[in-house]
């Protein structure tokens, strides 16, 4: 394999990166390995190009849906700002709010390897508050339920459990209305 | 906001010195700065890469509407980044108010806001519509959010943000979605770098979901054993706990390093003193100077002086520098466009000025 800054010698070093259970690599020649490491002096992750990581993940997906037989055959298109999901692979960039919601199956999936999680548990805009601030506070007890479970701490977990049904009654009601 | 034309904003720009830069905020020996930006984007509009230009217009002009009827932005100033020369963008990134993606990025109607401390800037139009950063000196994440929270909050009075209930703040790259903020810590770590023991907290703390960058954010250099460590994961935790674990992750770094530090002292004293009086010698001295040279002698300098085997110049000064002697903000101060030779030249004569005060 050529070295993959020079392009000219043969790569006889390889830098490896391991994030979120991917793993990178950068094969490099002596000379530019020497060079490079003298220039950042440790392990060289600005060269990690996030677009490049970003692109394995989706193919890593696609792969594991074409397995599993649900990879939809027709393609996949915004239906807002017409990105296709073939573009956004590539670009690794979104074009607009409407993408998250019409390429939300394949989403998830990517946010999940990305994030170890694809629900958003922060801070909501003033604008949408009311309502989903009790979601936001629910999804968040929920979060601390599990891991009060898990540190079998079972008194305090059902108080916790008792507080979500609360809210989520609370919740009910305001939709019923 | 003040209402001033391009080359007035650039001359204030050049003769101020930003607040985050003066060395006076907790652990300042070790932490540089802490930084928090938000990627934010308005509901309807198609986030900037894909946006039209009457869309990338309305965009702009939406954050100039924020800015001057905001009592919270009155001292800030707006640049639109298509009027400036490359090198007028490139001293903003120098000054860390803008991302070198911003600068080099050809779309029209890309803003910068700023106000006069330098700890806060927006940039309109960049990957996101608005990216709002705020920056401060030392290790103090919990203060920037509450400052940049109420900021977050004063903007959306204005605007609609695009929001989902599922995936929170959208953004044009998945790797931000969620809370859209990215916490990130610049720390100087010259006895880690000493003693070889930088590589093996890298990996560590990749491993576990933080990124390492240099001095310049994305894609850059470390230099002058500066580092910059932020969160990867934007999207399942809450702002507090983002902020929470970063601070958790760079204590322990900073315990390591404060410790190599303490053993260093105590077995090799003399080494230390004489590197750092060495490099005081040199930058007090030399009358052609490279940035690289430069930013390894002004990491030696700053480590000799938190260590308090050298009096002076302050950790401000030291700061202060590691910004201003960088070949745009040089040429900027010099008024006019330097070659290599001459900005070497410029560097040293700047360098003497300050360190000999």
């Amino acid at each position: 394999m050529l070295c993959q800054i020079c392009k000219k010698k043969e790569a006889t070093i390889t830098f490896t990166k391991i994030v979120g259970g991917q793993k990178k690599e950068i094969h490099l020649c002596k000379d530019c390995a020497s060079t490079f490491s003298d220039k950042f002096s440790i392990f060289p992750l600005p060269q990690f190009d996030i677009n490049d990581l970003l692109a394995d993940l989706l193919n890593a997906i696609d792969l594991y849906h074409k397995e599993e037989g649900v990879l939809p055959s027709k393609k996949i298109e915004c239906s807002n700002c017409h990105l296709t999901y073939d573009e956004f692979k590539q670009s690794g960039k979104l074009g607009c709010s409407v993408c998250y919601h019409d390429f939300r199956e394949q989403l998830t999936p990517l946010l999940r390897r990305l994030h170890g999680n694809s629900e958003h548990v922060g801070k909501i805009p003033l604008q949408s508050k009311g309502k989903l601030n009790k979601i936001s506070k629910i999804k968040q007890l929920r979060k601390e339920l599990q891991e009060l479970v898990s540190k079998e701490e079972y008194e305090k977990a059902a108080k916790k459990r008792d507080e979500i049904l609360k809210l989520e009654g609370v919740l009910k009601k305001k939709n019923a209305k | 906001m003040q209402n001033k034309d391009k080359s007035i904003i650039l001359n204030n720009l050049k003769e101020s010195s930003a607040k985050w830069v003066n060395g006076q905020g907790p652990l300042s020996d070790i932490v540089i700065s802490s930084r928090i930006r938000l990627a934010r984007n308005i509901e309807g509009i198609p986030f900037s890469p894909r946006a039209e230009q009457a869309e990338l217009k309305n965009i702009f002009e939406l954050s100039q509407q924020v800015i001057e009827e905001d009592s919270l932005f009155q001292d800030s100033n707006l640049l639109l980044l298509d009027e400036l020369t490359p090198l007028e963008s490139q001293f903003l990134v120098e000054k860390h108010l803008v991302s070198i993606y911003h600068a080099r990025e050809k779309r029209p109607y890309r803003g910068c806001i700023f106000n006069q401390k330098e700890t806060l800037s927006i940039m309109v139009n960049e990957e996101d519509h608005f990216r709002i950063q705020c920056l401060l000196s030392g290790l103090q994440l919990n203060n920037i959010w509450k400052f940049i929270n109420k900021i977050d909050d004063e903007i959306e009075k204005k605007v609609t943000y695009a929001f989902s209930e599922k995936e929170g703040y959208l953004t044009s790259c998945p790797t931000n979605v969620g809370t859209g903020m990215r916490a990130s810590i610049m720390l100087h770590l010259p006895a880690l770098a000493m003693v070889n023991g930088i590589n093996d907290i890298l990996k560590a703390i990749s491993k576990i979901g933080y990124v390492v960058r240099g001095f310049y954010g994305e894609g850059t250099e470390v230099m002058g054993n500066l580092f910059q460590v932020s969160n990867q994961i934007t999207l399942g935790l809450s702002e507090e706990e983002i902020i929470d674990n970063l601070e958790k992750v760079n204590q322990q770094i900073i315990n390591k390093e404060q410790k190599v530090r303490k053993d260093l002292l105590s077995n090799s004293k003399n080494q230390l003193e004489d590197q750092a009086w060495r490099a005081y010698g040199i930058l007090s001295s030399a009358r052609i100077i490279s940035s690289v040279e430069a930013m390894e002698l002004l990491s030696k300098l700053r480590f000799g002086v938190g260590l308090g085997i050298i009096p002076h110049p302050d950790l401000g000064i030291i700061n202060k520098l590691m910004l201003l002697i960088q070949p745009a903000y040089l040429q900027m101060l010099a008024g006019k466009d330097l070659d290599p030779f001459d900005r070497d030249i410029q560097r040293a004569v700047l360098i003497r000025n300050e360190i000999r005060h």
